[in-house]
């Protein structure tokens, strides 16, 4: 078939203004069947500078994406993420605020202890609770060095506005921070991190630590940060700037 | 005698009947709404009415413990053809009287 050049021209035009307007029709299709990779270890890096003590873009998130319910008793509140003020006691430095989550150790402590194998460390790094194994018994919680988890004490229900897409999760299970497991596997970001990013600061960046190409590698790498109680030699996955 | 002949016949014939009917009495679908619409489910479904309760374990073990995860086979995506969870759900499970607590925490509306 012989085309002259504005014919091709044409053809290209029609194909580009088809792909516009048929939003629809998906020329790369959506993966069949994704897996947890053992080369990925993924991390956070919270850049306390840019954190502010009044923000609460990534707690909110959380509980909205992961249907974290509130409770009227403070002391039994469910919080994946939650804002800690640091003050130095000497008074010579200002205080600061951050955001405090999971830390996804490489060496979790709440794994080794946990009795039922409920506690685990995925491939990639992100510790879970397999919440059909969890039998509440809190050693974990007791484990955790940055009191990270919480005892659901009371039954709970899916909210109107809530997401239908996460589970609730039954009275007397411990819970905590998933990474929001459930967007990093569809390749999105946790809702934390997408949060301060739109709504707060950017203080938040979420990547692969492995993968020398990503921010948060090339971030970790070059600019001095700090984990939390690295004394423990957990090895933290998240990561802090200017603590 | 003929009568005793055909006494025997006409058990002959009913025992090859019944069994055909009460087996469209408690597997056929006309009869009985279950709510679902398309064609087939992943696999089967004689297969999916003996076996849905282990495969719905293995695959709650991969995709929670190892991240495998099948969109088109998620615990989420059943209420797309399965769309009344009383009717498809809950009706065989009160007959044979099992209580699984699946959507006491995963979101299925009734």
């Amino acid at each position: 078939m012989n085309m002259d050049r504005r014919s091709v021209l044409g053809l290209g035009g029609v194909v580009a203004a088809s792909a516009m307007i048929a939003p629809g029709i998906h020329l790369i299709a959506a993966p069949e069947r994704t897996e947890a990779s053992g080369q990925s270890r993924w991390a956070m890096l919270v850049d306390v500078n840019k954190c502010d003590s009044d923000c609460t873009a990534c707690t909110t998130a959380c509980r909205q994406e992961n249907n974290v319910p509130t409770f009227d008793d403070p002391q039994r509140d469910i919080h994946w993420i939650r804002k800690v003020e640091l003050k130095d006691k000497k008074g010579k430095r200002p205080s600061v605020s951050l955001p405090v989550l999971c830390n996804h150790c490489e060496h979790p402590p709440c794994v080794d202890v946990c009795p039922t194998e409920a506690s685990f460390i995925r491939k990639d790094g992100i510790v879970l609770v397999d919440k059909h194994r969890c039998i509440g018994c809190r050693y974990c919680m007791i484990a955790c060095p940055y009191k990270a988890r919480s005892l659901v004490y009371h039954a709970t229900e899916l909210s109107e506005n809530g997401n239908a897409d996460v589970p609730i999760r039954g009275k007397g299970v411990v819970e905590k921070c998933t990474f929001c497991v459930h967007l990093v596997d569809q390749g999105k970001k946790p809702a934390c991190v997408d949060a301060c990013q739109k709504d707060g600061n950017g203080a938040m960046i979420f990547g692969d630590l492995n993968d020398g190409q990503s921010e948060i590698s090339k971030r970790v790498h070059e600019i001095r940060t700090q984990t939390m109680r690295a004394d423990l030699g957990l090895n933290p996955a998240v990561h802090y700037q200017g603590l | 005698m003929a009568w005793i002949r055909f006494l025997g016949a006409l058990l002959a014939v009913f025992m090859t009947i019944a069994p055909l009917v009460s087996n469209a009495d408690a597997h056929g679908d006309a009869k009985h709404d279950r709510g679902t619409i398309g064609e087939k489910c992943i696999k089967d479904t004689d297969w999916m009415r003996r076996n849905h309760m282990n495969m719905l374990m293995e695959k709650r073990h991969v995709t929670v413990r190892e991240g495998v995860r099948v969109p088109a086979e998620s615990l989420l995506n059943c209420k797309t053809c399965h769309t009344s969870r009383e009717k498809f759900c809950d009706k065989c499970h009160s007959y044979v009287g099992v209580q699984p607590d699946c959507f006491e925490c995963h979101n299925y509306p009734k």
